[in-house]
């Protein structure tokens, strides 16, 4: 009798299914593809109107996403977890320096068959150095979707306060660092300078590639910041501390001392422009400029940002998502994208063309300092291997002893040099 | 009914007290089942596949693992971040339960003896229990902020220049620690009042009549005696407490400056889902756990023998 019963109820649980399932076999054609994305505050407005405009635009495939992400760590992990335990998205958006190890542990498809098939790359807008953002190890990881680069930030009030104005504001590090400690003589709390070099390794690689180094060489073998241009730059992080008298500021303190107007110069993401102009209000003047230049011919930018990567294994969900990845990197996806962010647009059609963003600019002109550095920038350095991120913890251990001034610039270079030997894989052979 | 049944019961009496007595533990299966499938599953079976997992080299999103042996502990030991980490979770919980133990209960006996204003003093320190402390974070760093914080601000106009609070990788620990107190120094408070309430009044009439006069001899004599089970709950819960902090370090200064603030479980977060080195991080779990287990231990087995029950 029970097992009658509970057959039936199987059967009927099955019948059910069926029926709840029906609507998705007729309508087979549409495929919807599933997309994931981190920091709403920042992404949310932008990710709505790009999704509108290709579901809009596209009657095959349409887009959903699913819940973002708060940071781009909460977003590397809920895509690692996914991919041992299932439902991964079809297209996740990841920070640029994380691509690399999805591609490495075979979760972010390899896009370059897929760029072959589109034909002339120029046409849609892919030069050479946007596609270079999302490739690392002869793998197309993924596509840029948005961009960035350090800017300075400045307050104008404090630096006429010691004869300074933004017109007159120095393009090299020697003027900044003299300006800085004027400004820190004033006293009252006011500090000159702060570079943010906490967190992660980018803002030290700004000053690495701006003297025209690098970290690995090209085989990716060894190390290749253990040099003059390595050297160079943590002499002139050493210098910020000494005569720029930089104060060794923890998390978010930079922004409370820029934000409460006793800070001159702040060095800087371009994407934090809408929280920082938000929180100074009309506290005092606000400008935004390039950040200093080092070396006008060898000097480079990294690049922060976000990438899309296609997750998707299945061939039909593959082509799905490669038409919502193509539509958020085209010229119309990236001006969305820009238009709500502030981040700098990544495809060439948009940056060339006036008619995608001149006006935008011309409405924001704080967004502008990082368009101008454009041309300089190249990918935020994804190192090789299982200890990919932890080798950026390395190098910020060791430029705090910089900032402390518990250790000589020469030093720190022989140590960081040796740690990250020690983590990056042994060639074979 | 039971009268008749009363004579055949006799002659069925063993087998059907086996029965009630098999019903009776059926029924406590039965009853008990719930806690023990949520025990078993939520907390045995996890804690289980964490030790497991200590013993490979699992990677977040790796396709497979290897089993690894010890590899992890033997790194551990070689590793100055782990080895910094274990240090400073020490220091963290050496400072923070005394101050905040002794603390709690200078207010609780403060409060207790005062006459107006109880209920507005016990607001008043409890509040940051109730405060998220992820929020309170700004404004910390705010208060320590080296050049425009009230704090260094106040020290300034008294002639003195403060320290980088949580700047510098001397008193960023310290600075931890303050904070650490300012957390837990409200709960114990309440736990120590509770505690003061359920002391008979007439033992300090007693007391008195026996000779005792100060107020120092009769805290010593009647109510630290008395507060016995209150303040071993309070130092269990507060070492555990300390053992834990994890978010004022997440939060304010990520372990810098150059390690200077790691603490036990920022490491294993950051191993685990920042460098995604999943049996790393549960090998620190493990040792984690061995540090509960042993305070665990040394506190119920020593120190609970000593405390006066009533």
């Amino acid at each position: 009798m029970s097992q009658k019963l509970s057959r039936r109820t199987t059967l009927g649980l099955m019948a059910g299914a069926a029926t709840i399932a029906m609507p998705n076999v007729v309508r087979a054609q549409t495929i919807e593809v599933v997309a994931h994305y981190s920091m709403p505050p920042i992404f949310k407005a932008a990710m709505d109107a790009v999704a509108e405009a290709f579901n809009k635009k596209s009657d095959k495939v349409k887009v959903t996403y699913v819940n973002p992400t708060p940071t781009y760590e909460d977003g590397a992990q809920l895509v690692l977890r996914q991919a041992t335990t299932g439902g991964m998205p079809d297209v996740s958006f990841q920070g640029l320096n994380r691509l690399r190890l999805f591609a490495e542990r075979s979760i972010a498809a390899d896009l370059k068959p897929f760029l072959a098939r589109e034909g002339d790359l120029a046409k849609l807008g892919y030069s050479n150095p946007i596609l270079g953002l999302g490739f690392h190890g002869g793998v197309q990881c993924g596509l840029a979707f948005a961009t960035s680069n350090p800017i300075s930030y400045l307050n104008v009030d404090l630096l006429k306060k010691v004869g300074a104005s933004a017109e007159t504001f120095p393009t090299n590090w020697d003027g900044v660092i003299a300006l800085a400690a004027k400004i820190s003589a004033l006293g009252d709390g006011n500090s000159g300078m702060f570079f943010r070099w906490p967190g992660d390794d980018w803002m030290f690689s700004a000053l690495l590639y701006g003297h025209g180094g690098r970290m690995l060489t090209e085989d990716e073998s060894k190390v290749a910041f253990d040099g003059a241009e390595g050297l160079a730059a943590l002499r002139l992080l050493d210098r910020m501390v000494k005569e720029g008298k930089m104060p060794n500021l923890t998390g978010n303190a930079d922004l409370q001392s820029f934000g409460a107007g006793k800070m001159g110069m702040m060095f800087r993401t371009t994407a934090q422009v809408r929280q920082v102009s938000g929180m100074v209000g009309s506290n005092f003047e606000l400008q935004t400029t390039i950040l200093p230049v080092i070396d006008p011919v060898k000097g480079r930018l990294p690049t922060g940002g976000a990438g899309a990567m296609m997750t998707a294994k299945d061939p039909a969900r593959q082509a799905a998502a490669w038409e919502f990845i193509k539509f958020a990197t085209s010229a119309e996806g990236t001006t969305l994208m820009t238009k709500n962010t502030g981040y700098v647009p990544c495809n060439q059609l948009a940056i060339d063309d006036p008619m995608y963003l001149s006006e935008f600019y011309k409405a924001n002109p704080l967004f502008q300092a990082a368009t101008k550095q454009v041309h300089l920038m190249i990918p935020w350095y994804a190192f090789p291997g299982q200890n990919s991120v932890r080798v950026t913890q390395v190098m910020v251990d060791n430029l705090a002893r910089i900032v402390e001034q518990k250790a000589t610039p020469d030093e720190v270079l022989r140590d960081m040099s040796r740690e990250v030997t020690r983590l990056i894989p042994r060639r074979q052979g | 009914m039971s009268d008749v049944a009363l004579p055949r019961g006799y002659a069925a009496a063993a087998p059907a007290g086996e029965r009630i007595h098999r019903g009776e533990a059926l029924a406590a299966w039965l009853l008990t089942a719930p806690a023990v499938l949520a025990f078993v599953l939520m907390l045995l079976i996890p804690t289980a596949a964490v030790v497991a997992i200590a013993f490979t080299d699992y990677e977040l999103g790796a396709p497979a693992l290897r089993f690894v042996g010890l590899a992890n502990f033997a790194e551990l030991m070689e590793d100055r971040g782990f080895v910094t980490s274990f240090r400073n979770t020490a220091f963290f919980v050496a400072v923070t339960t005394p101050v905040s133990i002794i603390g709690g209960l200078m207010l609780a006996l403060l409060i207790e003896s005062g006459t107006r204003g109880r209920t507005f003093f016990r607001a008043v320190f409890f509040l940051p229990v109730v405060s998220l402390m992820v929020a309170m974070a700004t404004a910390f760093q705010y208060m320590f902020h080296p050049t425009i914080g009230p704090v260094n601000a106040a020290l300034r106009g008294l002639g003195i220049v403060g320290p980088n609070w949580l700047g510098s990788s001397d008193s960023v620990m310290w600075t931890l620690a303050i904070i650490g107190v300012w957390e837990q120094i409200g709960f114990n408070m309440v736990l120590f009042l509770a505690g003061l309430t359920a002391i008979p009044r007439d033992l300090y009439a007693a007391a008195e009549v026996d000779g005792v006069r100060s107020a120092w001899s009769r805290f010593w004599t009647v109510t630290w005696p008395l507060l016995g089970p209150t303040s071993l709950f309070v130092l269990t819960i507060t070492m555990i407490r300390s053992l834990r902090v994890f978010d004022i370090v997440a939060t304010l200064t990520q372990g810098g400056p150059n390690k200077a603030s790691e603490v036990l479980l920022y490491t294993m977060y950051t191993e685990g889902f920042t460098f995604f080195r999943m049996g790393y991080s549960a090998a620190i779990t493990v040792v984690f756990l061995g540090a509960v287990v042993v305070l665990m231990l040394l506190q119920t087995r020593v120190l609970d023998r000593r405390v006066h029950y009533g």
